[in-house]
Parts: structure tokens; sequence; C-alpha cells
């Protein structure tokens, strides 16, 4: 694997950086940039050195781009999650394993940490300290095949952070998706936790399939929602007022907002201002908040300056190819390696997964579980096929692309069932080039020049 | 078992694609219907023609709605797809609606693909995951008044209270005699097997239901008859019972095996099978009635449940194992087939010292002697559990 030199910040930048403004959390305590610094550019390379392989196949591999000084403090908050959830989790907060792509708002309000699988994989390698990228997705695969053994080979990769809660590996509390939102394999896997030997408490909420101009589909998910916040907040300790619950919707659609502005501004410069890793990386603050919506929204704000300022100076984002073609990315939990994507000559302009959660902000005022559920249920990924695709067109129009790739990890068996069908309409609709690609590379960097092949095709093609 | 009435019920089976061509001539609208908890009583009181779809067994099939789907898809939908695809089925090519439930939201997503790639006229009914909560029984009560009034409007006429009342005698009447007939399939001596009561089951998808009805009462009558002649001989013999993913019609290939290798199936508790006709009971002749009954009734296993102890679908499950004198549970799971794939280990556990196989398969022949080899092994061990019982 890595034969490369362990990616590092250059000390050029380090006055650069430590001059900007750190970052505050939601217990009010803060960082300094210079302790960001530290802990980038010491501490995490001895702890986390599997983040610093600079080979072109790790999929986490850090931007390039060292003078995006956000992006540095993405890694900060990334890599500094393991040991945020351990102190909070030890403080008495509940940790909550939750769907990815759906809104947030209900489990911090009600003093919860929700932890989508994606995360929760992360946290567990995490748990093993000074891996190399090979050794930790090994540890991570170990951990997925020992899911597969108890439950099935027909599960998607998703099954690993079920097997880690399973393994004890990390600390969850509760166990309180979303169901069948983006995702059917969820449902059964919550499901298995019935017959193991520990006794997490679970609960659904379930997310009703064909719900437009169905208001009982709000009233249904509303009600659940209250059910959810009361276990949470029995669990938190926390006294969960409406006023509570609004609070926390503000603070995370004031995030959602700004990576709407970002996306706006960024589709609108001459020159891509950010490489692949760095837009997509803040998109995704706006939907996880990475285990603090405070700190997340606070490096929104500071990406969103960066933006600004690197468009008004017409700076295009480092290793963004010259003629880039601009590819729009479709499908959940995986997509294309971006590094690859880059040196084949192309750059990714949008995502229609995590950016559908952060295109419908909550109501602010009136009833907060029927608000949310409302916003939830508005998500454009989650309409009916043909009126997803058709936004998903409309995506791909603004951002200027010029081709769509759908991608879907093995196993899935819900968002592999439309790709073709969005793919179809999306190329009608926005008259660009589309393609839908099956890969099995979550988790890991090896054995994925079959997929790495296929997206270079597209983009010669394109 | 040459019993007459299931010839009747054949040659019924083979008249009926031209007797639906005639009664679309005479404005009829058939309304296709797939999935678990579709309210068929409605669709019937509203004098619509409700037809059973989804077949297996056809690789070919599967190859041709592969095209519009994913592999990660089970063969079940994707055959349905290659159905849709290819429009020759005499009833596929008949449809005026096709109407999908989403507790298997596999199912859900097929039901947009043929609506978009194959302009067949779609409808949803919505299913809770939370189904045994009351805010799932809510929900779903909205859905099913929901669905009434976008099939009124299709048929051009509203439901009258009486006649869904009617079709509810029928329905429960029908439910009653498959229930009659599995019980009759299961004795010592029974005078039809448990592969002629599926195939009874389905040719339900497509007659009339009245004309089914009848011919159901005939054939327990016959059955009846015969049972006091009290023919047969007792031999030691591995009672299977069949669990997991659906048996649709035309997928015979497990069924062939285990018969082929001297097994008895003598239950099953499949959504394709026996599981449709049980513990359903309409109080009122309401949608909302309709929709709590569907809800109430043996959940099926693609909606979750978060409680071992009183999971009714596995209460139900042990239940049929002794009620039909099982010797060993052959658990069938169709490849992506998650919901009942994902509960095969759990299964086992529940049910403890009774054998237990799990074969994974798809519809292709590929696996044919695997399967078989495994299942030989296990009639085997089973035929030598109960000879040394005996012996001792």
């Amino acid at each position: 694997m890595a034969i490369t030199a362990p990616f590092s910040y250059p000390e050029s930048i380090k006055e650069k950086f430590t001059a900007t403004q750190g970052l505050k959390f939601k217990d009010g305590s803060t960082v300094s940039s210079a302790e960001i610094w530290e802990f980038m550019t010491k501490e995490a390379p001895t702890r986390f050195p599997y983040a610093f392989d600079a080979g072109a196949n790790n999929m986490g591999r850090f931007s390039d781009d060292v003078n995006f000084l956000s992006g540095i403090k993405r890694g900060y908050l990334t890599l500094t999650l393991k040991d945020r959830v351990m102190k909070e989790h030890a403080a008495g907060t509940p940790t909550v394993l939750v769907q990815g792509g759906q809104a947030m708002d209900a489990y911090y309000a009600a003093g919860g940490l929700p932890v989508r699988p994606g995360l929760v994989m992360q946290w567990a390698r995490n748990m093993h300290e000074g891996l190399s990228l090979r050794q930790s997705e090994t540890l991570g695969l170990n951990i997925l095949e020992s899911g597969r053994r108890k439950i099935s080979i027909d599960a998607c990769n998703q099954i690993a952070a079920h097997a880690a809660i399973d393994n004890k590996v990390v600390p969850i509390d509760l166990i309180a998706p979303f169901l069948c939102l983006r995702c059917s394999d969820m449902s059964f896997l919550v499901e298995t936790h019935r017959n193991r030997e520990h006794d997490i408490p679970r609960y659904l909420v379930d997310y009703p399939v064909d719900h437009e101009n169905k208001p009982w589909a709000a009233e249904y998910i509303a009600t659940e929602l209250r059910e959810l916040i009361a276990k949470i907040a029995a669990l938190s300790g926390r006294t969960v007022t409406d006023e509570v619950i609004f609070d926390e919707i503000r603070l995370e659609n004031r995030g959602r907002r700004i990576a709407t502005e970002i996306a706006d501004l960024w589709w609108g410069a001459e020159n891509p201002p950010t490489n692949s890793t760095d837009f997509f990386g803040i998109a995704f603050l706006a939907n996880d908040f990475l285990g603090d919506p405070v700190a997340s929204v606070d490096l929104l704000e500071q990406s969103k300056i960066e933006i600004e300022e690197r468009i008004r100076n017409n700076v295009r984002g480092f290793g963004v190819p010259d003629h880039a073609k601009r590819l729009y990315i479709c499908g959940s939990c995986v997509g294309p390696n971006a590094h690859h994507a880059q040196t084949a000559g192309a750059i990714f302009v949008g995502r229609d997964d995590s950016w559908s959660c952060i295109s419908v902000p909550v109501e602010e005022e009136g009833d907060p579980y029927l608000n949310i559920a409302r916003s939830m249920l508005a998500y454009p990924y989650e309409q009916r096929t043909e009126k997803r695709a058709e936004w998903t067109a409309e995506q791909v129009r603004r951002s200027r692309a010029d081709g769509v790739i759908f991608m879907y990890q093995w196993g899935c068996n819900y968002q592999s069932g439309v790709a073709r069908m969005i793919s179809d309409i999306v190329k009608e609709k926005a008259g660009v080039v589309t393609t839908f690609v099956e890969v099995g590379e979550l988790g890991r960097s090896e054995a994925t020049e079959q997929s790495t092949n296929r997206v270079e095709a597209f983009i010669e093609m394109v | 078992m040459g019993l007459k009435t299931l010839d009747k019920i054949t040659a019924a089976l083979e008249s009926r694609p031209a007797e639906l061509e005639q009664l679309r001539k005479q404005g009829k609208k058939i309304v296709g219907w797939l999935a678990y908890n579709i309210p068929e009583e409605i669709i019937y009181a509203l004098g619509l023609i409700p037809i059973r779809i989804g077949q297996g067994g056809d690789g070919r099939l599967v190859e041709v709605g592969a095209r519009h789907i994913s592999t990660k898809n089970c063969v079940f939908v994707r055959q349905a797809l290659g159905q849709f695809a290819e429009k020759t089925d005499p009833y596929i090519k008949q449809l005026d609606l096709v109407a999908i439930d989403a507790t298997c939201i596999q199912l859900y997503r097929l039901e947009e693909l043929i609506n978009f790639y194959f302009d067949y006229k779609t409808i949803v009914l919505g299913v809770p995951r939370n189904f045994a909560t009351t805010e799932g029984h809510e929900y779903f009560r909205k859905e099913v008044e929901f669905f009434t009034k976008k099939l009124e409007l299709f048929a051009g006429t509203a439901l009258e209270q009486s006649r869904l009342e009617e079709a509810i005698s029928i329905y429960d009447n029908i439910r009653e005699a498959i229930k009659t007939l599995y019980r009759y399939q299961s004795l010592d001596n029974a005078p039809l097997s448990w592969r002629q009561v599926s195939s009874v089951i389905n040719a339900g998808y497509n007659l009339d239901r009245l004309t089914y009805l009848e011919l159901l009462q005939e054939l327990i009558k016959e059955i009846e008859k015969n049972l006091s002649a009290g023919t047969g001989s007792r031999e030691i013999e591995a009672r299977i019972f069949l669990s997991g993913s659906l048996i649709p019609p035309g997928d015979t290939k497990l069924i062939d095996i285990i018969e082929q290798l001297g097994g008895r199936i003598v239950g099953d508790d499949l959504w394709s099978g026996l599981n449709f006709f049980l513990n359903l009971n309409i109080q009122e002749p309401t949608p909302y009635s309709v929709a709590d009954a569907y809800l109430d009734r043996v959940p099926h296993g693609s909606l979750p449940y978060l409680d071992l102890e009183s999971d009714g679908r596995l209460a139900n499950l042990k239940h049929q194992i002794k009620e039909f004198n099982a010797d060993g549970v052959v658990y069938h799971t169709l490849r992506y087939c998650d919901a009942f794939t994902f509960k095969a280990g759990e299964t086992k556990d529940v049910l403890g010292n009774v054998p237990f196989l799990e074969i994974h398969t798809e519809y292709s022949g590929s696996d044919f002697e695997a399967i078989r080899t495994r299942v030989e092994a296990f009639i085997e061990m089973i035929k030598s559990k109960k000879e040394i019982a005996e012996l001792v």
C-alpha cells in the first residue's frame, strides 16, 4: 500500500493558519488554531497514521489543498471525534446509532449524540491507535466480517457498525435510526439486536415511503419523534421543551443555509475555488455535524469566508485540473475516489445524497416535531424516484455538470434498484451523459482498480 | 391422488385468461396486486377484478428484469419486472391497474419501475414499519382510506358497505377453506399433498373469487369423502416445514428436491403460503376495520419487530411447526431478500432443538446439486433420528 511519504502540513503555512480563529464547541469550550495545528501536525500523525497515508487509494485522504485552512480544521474535527464522543459518553451523554442522511436536530436537542454507521466505524477503528492504513482497514474489515458471519453475507457494509456495537468495540446507548430513509438494510439490522447478548434499548423511527400529499405521514413521524426525544431525554436527563428543540433547529438551519450558500457561490465561480474533497467535506458538515453542531456551524462560517475570498481573487482549488470535467455524484454511502478523478481530469460538483438533507431547512415556528417531520418528508432524495431524478437534473444544470455518476455499494438493495432509472431520467432532462457503477470498496482502499477504471473511462468519454 | 375437483380447478384456470378478455370487453377493469397487505376485499367490493401477481423460478425473465434493476435486488422482484417488460403473461398483459403495498420496499421500487418504464398505472399502499403501535395503526388506517378513495375514482363508483360486507364474507370463507386444506394435507393418510394445496392457493391468484370459493368448498367435500375411506399406510417419513422467503407460483426447485429425496412437506409459514390466510379478522365492513385487521394478522418478515419474546411471526412459526407435527425446518432464503435472510440465524436459535436447514438460493439451476446434497443429508438425518427413536 503506502509507499509514498506520509502526508503532512508544511511548516510554511503554520503562521498563516495559527493566525486564524479556532473553533467553538457546544459545551462552551474553545480550541485555538495553534492547538489545532499542534494536534494535526504532531499528535494526530502519531495516533492515527492511517489518516496521513498519502496513497491515492486512501478514500479518507486529507485534501492536498493545504492553503484552504478550514480543511485542516475539518480534519481536526474528524480525528478528534473519538476523543470527544468518549468524553461526552463518560459524562453521561447517550450515544445513539442513527441513519445517515437524516436530520439530527431531534437527537441533539434531546441531549443525545447521534452517530451514523460510517462514523461508528471510524470511531471503532480509531479505538486502536497507531495503525497504518492497511492495519486500520484490516481491523475494520474484521469487524465487518464478524457481522456478516452472524447475520448474512448479503448485508451491505453498514453491518460493520452493528457488529462494532455487538462486539462492544464502541459504547452505544440507544439504537434509534430512521428506517426506509435511503436504505432498506437498516430496519433488518436493527432488528437483529433483539437476539444479542447486549441489552441496548432500541427504537425505530419509521419513514413512510410514497408520502406525497399525505399529511398523515408527517403526523406519524411527529408522534414517533416525540417518543424518540422522550427516550433520549430519559437517558440524557435533559428537559426538552419546544424552545430547546427550536434552539437546536435554529442552529442546524444556520449550518444548512451556509452550506447551501457555499454551494451557490462555488457553482457560480469561474474557477472551482476548492477541490472535490474540500467541497464535499463542507456540505457533509451541514448534514452530519461530526458530533458537535456548534463547532460544525462555526467551521462552515469560516469555510464560507475562505471560499468567498478565493472567488474574489479567482483562486482555483489546489488539485483541480485544467478544464476539469464537472461530475455530479448520485447514490448513498459511497462515491468515486476524488483523487483519482482529479488525476483523470474531473472535479465533483455536487452530490444528491447529503445535499438533499441540507436543502430543506426546518420551519422555526409552530410544532417543532411536526416541522422536523415535514422537513424530512420534503427531502428531494426521498421523493418518488421520478421526482427525485427531476431535482437531481436541476442540480446538474445549476452546478453546470458535464456528467453524472450514480454509485452504489455492493449489497445495497434500495439505491441500486433505481440507479438506472435515475440515470435515464437525468440524462434526458439535463442532457448530460450518465452512468451507474456498483462498487465493493466501502471501507477499504485495496482492490479498487475495477471501479477506478470504470470511473476514469467515463471521465475520458465525457 | 386423483381428486376430481383439482382437475376442475385446472380447467377453470385454463379458461380464465379468455374469460378476463371478455370481461374487459364488457367494461370490467382488472387490478393486479402484489405483496402482503393489499386489502383485496376492497378491490373486489368495488366491482374490480383482483388478480394476485408475482411468479418465480424463471431465470430468463430474471435476466430480462435485471436490465432495468440491479442484481442486488431479489430474483422475485427481478422476475416480476421481467414479466412486465415482456407483457406476454396472459394476466400481466391485461392489467388495468397495479396495486403494490410497501411491506417489502424492494417491491415499492418495482412499482416505480413498472410505472416509469412500462407505462402501467400503479397505486401504492404505504405500510408502517411500526405496525404494532397505535400511531402505526393510525397511519395505516389513513393509507387504506386513501387507497380506497383512489380505487373508487378508478372504478368510477363508491364503496358500498353492503358490497364490502359481502366481499369480507367471501374472503373469510376462502381463508377458512385454505386452513382446512392445510389441516388435511398434513394428516398421516392425507388425501392430497402440500404441493397440491400450494397449487390450489396459486390458482386463487387468478380465478374469480366466488368461483374459487365454490371450488374450494367442493374440494373439501371431496377430500372429506376420501378421508372416510381411510386408505394409506404409515411409514417413517421426514415431515418438512418450509419457512423463510416466499415460494411463488413457478418456483418449484426446492419443492422438487425435497420431494424427490423422499421428504414430505407438511406445512409452511410463507407469505406466499399459509401465513397469508391466517388470523385476519375484520370486525366491521369499513376501511378502518379492514386496515386494523391486516396489521394485526401474522406480521410479514419485512416489518421489523424489536422484541424477540413477543414477536407474533415467530410465535406463529413455532405454533405451526407443532400443529403440523413437523420434524424439521427448511428455511428458504432468496439471495438479497434481506428480510428473511438476516433472520435465518435468529430463527434457528429460537427454534432450539428443531432440526433446521437454511437454503440460500436464486432461480438459476446452478446450485441444484449443492442444494440436493444438503437436503438429502438433512432428510437422512431426520429419518435416522426417527428410526432410532422407534427402535428405542
